[in-house]
């Protein structure tokens, strides 16, 4: 049994993890209306930021800063560049764009980094038990960081002007326009965040792993499931989504091998899609 | 590398203008045309222009010496990126355009593999350093046209395995990453220890770029091993050591050299490095061919020699190639100068160093070519037997211990 | 030279075969493939393995295709039920499944080892320049046969019907026409023409493991068919000219930009095929060619 539950924790704290990824994916998809394939690279360029912030500033915090400023700002330009003046077409030109994107994005950070891996300088920690069961320190503080991101994310969209209007333009963007909300003050907005989101994403992926160029592109499939499975343009559902997904995966390793347990997010994807095409809080009718 | 053929250029027109050889004839039967096929970019990156520069440098030193057989070499340099298919295009360029008698300095075994039809269709030599055991046995090598200048997979499961035995150790376990290599080490180092009468408790192979690797670790701790043998690379072995030293847990590591490195233990920190096992196949240090590609090395790369154990192995392929053609003499055919390599290389004979030495001592009788990656003895399937350093992370250090012989 | 010639002849047909089948999906019909490499790899596993069994290559060849097929049908099925965008997701989805399960099952397609060995085609009847010419020849003549064949679905009356799918899905319905058969069958057709195309491609390079099967090749045949333009056959063809040029041609990059170094080359092909995606979706969405289907 200890087994099983060391097992889910793992899971957990892999799951927040995709869960922030498919966040800032999901935040993008019931606005803009398209999966935008470059959050895996904006993530990966967060963590380098945050790692060239951290050694420059001598602290991991003024990194992490640096890095989530950096992915926001880059996000936000690449609206400016690109998304914006593919607006008015179908979703479809604005996701290969977005692939393209990705590609020149991790192309610049190849060049500039290098291909070798980078770790964020922190101790290594032994574990704590409780019931005999580990705990591990590093976890708990990725996870307090992801759930502090989640709450920071619903607080935006609930409690101020500018989130709520975000909301509405998920829910109708031709009612919204009618109601005289400047959509492309929410756009700014939107952008920001999902950057911002998304350099969190990849400094805690960073800190749990090693950080590389392809790093970011290598979870997009699992974090386009946790998007879709939470249900798109629903934050919590997001991360909820995440979550599930990881427990399901570690858990089930035993069971499918260590091999086909790459495959379960996208067959978990795939059951969704075909079954409840809504995810599981989802309110924009729409996989068809 | 937009220097390689421009002075590759350049020393053939200093060459074509040398005053003791008439133009035509020299172009049609003094060169011997070299392919230097290396990995400058992808996965091989670290290794490839350094394997390169140093085909350049052995084919210099070999023409300073007056040349193989009455023949100058000439080099012509390609990058596979380390994919096969860009790996076949380029072969397919370097033997139709360039017309080149060897294709020298493949890494990577999915490399060597798409590559060796090519040579064995064309009849000229492959030189890889690739591990995989099927490069040694038809159809790849068919022909007995490709040598192998690096240890196969096989051969460092058998290295981990003496270890383990002179360690003491008594339950081992493995995880090894899912790619050929990966699992060739494992797999060899399994059939090595069950050979000695143990028994490997548990087999892990695990797929590359998760965030996590609790799952494949919690499944070999299960069986409470006394040492984990990994087959593995830099990045997953980060991940992996982290997660086992947050565990707890206090096995012992055993791990190939090319991911514990100085980078793992700077990555996971003094602490949960300390005690880990780095086995390494080693160069020929010490010896004079050693300290001859050294200097090469440092001169062009600006790095110590050793950080490169490849680029010893591209180094020795040509001078085995050049003695080979020494041996064989003036104008010989591929066929002809295959016979000699071994002749050459392998032992019985005057110990030599260097072209230069070892075509001295070929006037006299027969030589042993003693490698600066390793002494370089051929058995029957074109493969070497290097040996193995086993070396031990104490205070952050990576401290060589012993030696050993397989 | 000719040899290194025709070996880029052969792989640019390969790869032609492949930009066809996927034109023919996404260009007339708007089916997002990016799985396309999924079907590819099917094909090439399929032929050779067959060839190691001693199946005529004209069997493995029609087996190939046959497999693809039905790996698409599935997919088909799906794609009915799913947004364009969505229906992108998954079929990537896919293809990383494709890759999984021949790592996986060793004991069919020997893993991660790969399948070594897998023979020419005519090696019997011809080695050198006049094999390579063969295998051109009857890439060449696939290759027009399936021009053809798409010459005659875009005039004929199924043509006509799935740009209209493409164009508008429910005045297609409206007119009582079920466009779901249309558009299983067209992702089939591209299937089985990237099933040929990896038969092709095993023979070829004799050796074929699970990572030379990664998403970046379906990406490459997206640049190419977006650079060459999107709907139209001469796309397909210009389009797989440029990805051509590009990828060998980066390999005299180096001479012309010193400043790239060989690690870097690397980073720069790669972003090359982004921002050619990106350029070209934002500025000349109907690529090179332009699409003819919309005069």
């Amino acid at each position: 049994m200890i087994p099983f539950i060391e097992l889910a924790l793992n899971g957990i704290v892999s799951g927040l993890v995709i869960g922030l990824a498919a966040l800032s994916i999901t935040l993008v998809f019931g606005v803009a209306r398209f999966p935008n394939a470059a959050t895996g690279d904006v993530m990966s360029l967060g963590a380098f930021a945050a790692l060239a912030g951290a050694s420059a500033s001598g602290t991991l915090l003024i990194g992490g800063v640096f890095g989530i400023a950096v992915a926001a700002f880059v996000s936000l330009a690449c609206y400016f560049l690109v998304f914006q003046k593919l607006s008015s077409r179908p979703p479809v030109a604005s996701l290969l764009a977005s692939i393209g994107v990705a590609f020149v994005i991790r192309a610049v950070m190849g060049v500039v980094f290098g291909h070798q891996q980078k770790v964020f300088d922190l101790p290594l920690a032994r574990p704590w038990r409780v019931l005999d069961i580990r705990f591990h320190p590093t976890d708990l503080k990725i996870s307090l960081a992801a759930l502090a991101t989640l709450v920071a994310v619903f607080l935006i969209l609930h409690a101020t002007p500018i989130g709520r209007r975000m909301r509405a333009v998920a829910d109708d963007p031709s009612l919204a326009r009618v109601s005289g909300i400047s959509p492309r003050r929410i756009m700014v907005a939107l952008w920001l965040l999902s950057g911002a989101v998304a350099g969190i994403a990849g400094i805690l992926v960073g800190i749990k792993t090693v950080v590389t160029p392809e790093m970011g592109w290598d979870l997009l499939l699992p974090a386009f499931a946790a998007a879709i499975f939470g249900g798109i343009g629903h934050p919590v559902g997001a991360v909820v989504a995440g979550v599930i997904l990881g427990i399901v995966q570690e858990v089930a390793t035993p069971f499918v091998g260590f091999t086909y347990k790459i495959a379960l997010s996208f067959a978990v994807l795939l059951a969704v899609l075909l079954i409840r095409p809504k995810g599981l809080f989802g309110t924009v009718a729409g996989a068809r | 590398m937009n220097l390689t053929r421009r002075t590759t250029l350049q020393s053939l027109a200093a060459a074509a203008l040398a005053p003791a050889l008439g133009g035509q004839a020299f172009a049609q039967g003094a060169t011997f045309r070299i392919g230097a096929l290396n990995p400058v970019t992808g996965a091989g990156s670290p290794y490839g222009s350094g394997m390169q520069k140093m085909i350049l440098a052995a084919a210099e030193m070999v023409n300073a010496a007056g040349g193989a057989g009455g023949r100058k070499f000439e080099v012509f340099a390609e990058d596979t990126q380390t994919t096969p298919q860009a790996a076949v295009l380029a072969a397919k360029k370097l033997i139709e355009v360039n017309k080149v008698q060897a294709v020298v300095g493949t890494w990577s075994s999915g490399i060597s593999l798409a590559v060796i039809p090519l040579t064995n269709d064309a009849n000229i030599f492959l030189m890889n350093t690739s591990g995989a055991p099927a490069l040694s046995v038809p159809p790849a090598n068919a022909k007995g046209l490709s040598y192998r200048f690096q240890a196969t997979n096989d051969r460092f499961g058998r290295a981990f395995a003496e270890l383990c035995e002179k360690e003491g150790f008594k339950r081992p376990a493995t995880m090894a990453f899912n790619n050929a290599s990966g699992i060739g080490n494992t797999e060899g180092f399994k059939k090595a220890w069950e050979k000695k009468g143990g028994k490997v408790v548990a087999n892990v192979v695990y797929e590359p770029n998760q965030t996590s690797y609790r799952a494949e670790l919690q499944k070999v701790l299960a069986e409470k091993p006394d040492v984990i043998v990994t087959g593995s690379y830099l990045g997953d072995t980060t991940i992996i050591l982290r997660e086992w030293f947050q565990t707890g847990e206090t096995t012992k590591w055993v791990i190939p050299a090319w991911a514990a490195n100085p980078q793992l233990v700077k990555a996971i920190g003094n602490e949960a490095a300390e005690g880990l096992f780095a086995v390494d196949s080693i160069s020929n240090e010490g010896s004079p061919a050693f300290s001859a590609y050294d200097a090469a090395y440092q001169k062009a790369m600006n790095q110590p020699g050793l950080s490169n154990v490849y680029a010893a192995m591209t180094w020795d392929m040509v001078v085995t190639l050049a003695l080979a053609m020494e041996a064989a003499g003036p104008n010989a055919d591929i066929a002809a100068i295959n016979k000699k390599i071994r002749e050459v290389a392998n032992p019985d004979g005057a110990k030599v160093s260097t072209f230069a030495e070892g075509k001295e001592a070929l006037k006299k009788g027969k030589i042993n070519y003693e490698g600066a990656s390793s002494v370089l003895d051929f058995d029957e399937f074109g493969d070497v037997t290097p040996d193995f350093s086993v070396s031990r992370v104490e205070k952050g250090e990576i401290k060589r211990k012993y030696l050993v012989k397989i | 030279m000719e040899a290194y010639l025709v070996a880029i002849a052969i792989v640019a047909a390969i790869y032609v075969l492949l930009a066809l089948g996927l034109n023919l999906q996404y260009g007339l019909t708007g089916i997002i493939n990016f799985g396309h490499v999924g079907f590819f790899c099917v094909g090439a596993y399929t032929a050779a393995l067959l060839a190691e069994k001693g199946w005529p290559p004209l069997l493995s060849f029609s087996a190939a295709a046959a497999l693809a097929m039905l790996a698409a049908w599935p997919m088909g099925l799906i794609s009915l039920k799913l947004r364009e965008d969505y229906f992108a997701i998954v079929s990537l989805g896919f293809s990383e499944v494709v890759r999984l399960v021949v790592t996986s099952e060793k004991w069919l397609t020997s893993g991660v080892q790969g399948i070594t060995g897998i023979p020419k085609l005519f090696g019997g009847l011809a080695t050198g320049l006049p094999n390579s010419l063969a295998v051109l020849a009857v890439l060449v003549a696939v290759n027009l046969l399936a021009i053809a064949a798409m010459r005659r679905i875009v005039t004929s009356p199924f043509g006509r019907t799935i740009e209209a799918i493409r164009d508008n899905e429910e005045a297609v319905k409206a007119l009582g026409k079920d466009p779901a058969a249309f558009k299983i069958q067209v992702l089939m057709l591209g299937a089985a023409l990237a099933g040929v195309a990896g038969a092709f491609y095993a023979h070829y390079i004799g050796y074929i493991s699970p990572d030379q099967f990664i998403p970046l090749v379906t990406f490459q045949i997206w640049m190419a068919i977006i650079m060459g333009g999107v709907g139209r056959i001469s796309g397909a063809l210009a389009g797989t000219f440029i990805l051509m040029l590009f990828l060998e041609g980066s390999r005299f990059l180096r001479d012309i930009m010193p400043f790239i170094s060989e690690v870097e080359m690397a980073s720069v092909r790669l972003g090359v095929v982004g921002l050619a995606l990106v350029l070209f979706t934002l500025y000349r969405p109907t690529g090179l060619m332009g699409d003819f289907t919309r005069k």
